[in-house]
């Protein structure tokens, strides 16, 4: 994995529609072999970030390659190399879906590409060959355009919200799909706004806020970044604690604690700082403890949460805000 | 290069089934040309112009008006349905390159065209004593040349066009030209002189000239009506054919300039 070569790298990429400018020099890089989930909220920057990798569009600023070439310039030669399934695809309605699935297989085989034969079996649609494009759901066309996009073998495969009005079960279906692309080798870019999807899923992520990446690294040093959280009550209000103790609580790992009263109960947390050491929130709650024995206070529904991308997400978004 | 030829045959191949599948254009884009010709015939036949029956110079006139129909109103209105319903977005995003993916649906309203052209030939040759086309060449070539124009500004229209309901008038203003102000109901010399500046400007009339001259082997360019050799009636299209390519260029320019892919936002 350390040895492999970039698939897609993007260096101090900009770009924007007018004035705006919805993405704001960002840079990541994707090895071969990997899945990238960029994480954003709606009008983050993702798309035109995918926009821009994709070859749609030429970029206001920085670089980017996909396979060591221009997206944009050398299109023609990574066309065939690439597959791409936008974030709402468009559809010749009164084609059927085996005739849709026909023309595109035939364009991929024409590019010199050998297309598989088995597209529609492998996003469950057999049943529903015969059927015009104008009359599958929301979430059968979200899996035709996925079909569509791997059809051809690609080495680079780009998904903009890949799962976006699925079911659940339909979800759990395309997730496997794509595990198994990677498994093949592909190299996936995922844009996704569900945090389950891409901790599931990626190898490495980006969360992108407002055009900018504030966080990225492999799911779990992104996660570890969000800290534990230390919860519990204290059935005393903080001035009745203040009286009993003096200094009030204790800081913990150099956390400070967080109260919210609620009439005679004080509920505490903490959120702990990162810590590579897995036994961080152990060695953190030390004090604590101690603190509640000397001050004789039982500390009710304790509870210790591990950080979820959540936390770092909401984190992000928030404190741009 | 030969890629985008064949993607262009597959896509243009996977229009023709789609109009087959669409009533409404095939009402709009293959039978109505046919029909105004019948009608034209009908009103105007009998009488005589430039050493031809009018109905032979009208039936020969009809390629131009199937011009407007078949490849300026169907691809306008394809392109807008396409780029508005995300296809044209989705289909750049495959294999097709955009010459591949422009050139499919031009060379599936050239396939429609032709296909008219043949059924006028057939009509002619029925109602006509000499009724085949006399230089295929000179005239498959102003056809090829006026497909092309057409194409390259229905792309340019259709820019400019926001929806599909929409571009149903957007090509009103082109299709009147075709029908007032191009040689398809009489020679330029028999027009108001107002309407005759623009006819001499417009792309259709080169066309119908050419293909009319080609047809008839008369000469059409300025209806003197005596017969032209082959000779002849190629150095006699030249100014035409020069007109054309001069359309061609402003047609690409225009059509490069205005041609969208998406939507427009917001």
């Amino acid at each position: 994995m350390r040895t492999t070569q970039a698939a897609i790298e993007v260096d101090g990429l900009r770009q924007g529609y007018g004035d705006f400018e919805a993405v704001r020099g960002i840079s990541f890089t994707v090895r071969e072999g990997e899945l990238f989930a960029l994480l954003g909220t709606n009008g983050a920057g993702k798309t035109t970030t995918m926009e821009v990798l994709e070859g749609f569009t030429k970029a206001r600023g920085g670089q980017v390659r996909v396979l060591g070439l221009d997206p944009h310039r050398q299109r023609r030669e990574l066309r065939p190399r690439v597959g791409i399934m936008l974030q709402e695809g468009g559809f010749l309605g009164d084609l059927t879906v085996a005739e849709t699935i026909a023309m595109w297989r035939g364009m991929a085989a024409d590019v010199g590409r050998r297309p598989m034969t088995d597209a529609l079996a492998l996003v469950g649609l057999e049943h529903r060959a015969g059927t015009r494009v104008r009359q599958l759901s929301g979430g059968q066309k979200r899996r035709l355009d996925l079909a569509l996009a791997v059809l051809a073998r690609p080495e680079v495969l780009f998904l903009d919200e890949p799962t976006t009005g699925m079911d659940p079960e339909a979800r759990r279906d395309t997730w496997k799909v794509i595990q198994d692309l990677k498994a093949e080798g592909v190299t996936v870019l995922l844009t996704t706004h569900y945090l389950e999807e891409a901790e599931r899923l990626a190898d490495h992520l980006a969360i992108m806020h407002e055009g900018v990446v504030h966080t990225h690294g492999s799911v779990e040093t992104v996660v570890a970044a969000a800290g534990d959280q230390v919860a519990f009550r204290l059935p005393i209000s903080p001035e009745a604690l203040r009286a009993r103790t003096g200094d009030g609580l204790p800081f913990l790992a150099g956390a400070a604690p967080a109260a919210v009263v609620a009439g005679e109960v004080t509920r505490v947390t903490y959120t702990l700082p990162a810590t590579s050491s897995p036994d961080g929130a152990h060695a953190a709650l030390r004090p604590l403890m101690a603190w509640a024995e000397k001050c004789e206070l039982p500390l009710e529904r304790l509870e210790i949460r591990r950080g979820t991308l959540e936390d770092v997400f909401l984190r992000v978004v928030g404190d741009a805000r | 290069m030969r890629t985008d030829v064949m993607h262009a045959v597959r896509l243009a191949r996977v229009d023709l089934k789609l109009l087959g599948r669409n009533q409404t254009a095939m009402i709009n884009v293959v039978l109505l040309p046919l029909i105004m010709g019948w009608l034209f015939t009908v009103t105007l036949g009998g009488e005589q112009l430039a050493g031809v029956s009018m109905t032979l110079f009208v039936l020969t006139g009809l390629p131009g008006v199937m011009l407007g129909f078949a490849v300026f109103v169907h691809l306008v209105i394809t392109f807008t349905a396409r780029r508005e319903e995300l296809v044209l977005k989705r289909l750049r995003g495959g294999q097709a390159s955009p010459v591949g993916i422009l050139g499919g649906s031009a060379l599936g309203a050239l396939a429609i065209w032709v296909f008219q052209v043949v059924l006028v030939v057939f009509w002619t040759n029925r109602m006509e004593d000499d009724g085949l086309p006399g230089n295929v060449p000179l005239l498959l070539l102003g056809g090829l040349l006026g497909v092309a124009v057409f194409a390259l500004l229905a792309a340019a229209v259709s820019g400019i066009t926001r929806s599909a309901e929409l571009a149903q008038v957007a090509v009103l203003p082109v299709v009147l030209l075709i029908m007032v102000a191009s040689p398809v109901l009489m020679p330029l010399s028999a027009m108001p002189a107002a309407i005759r500046v623009v006819a001499e400007v417009v792309p259709v009339t080169p066309v119908i000239e050419i293909m009319r001259t080609a047809y008839v082997g008369r000469d059409f360019f300025d209806y003197g009506g005596q017969v032209m050799g082959m000779g002849e009636q190629w150095v006699a299209a030249l100014p035409s054919i020069g007109i054309l390519l001069v359309w061609i260029a402003v047609g690409t320019l225009l059509a490069r300039w205005l041609f969208r892919w998406d939507p427009r936002h917001g």
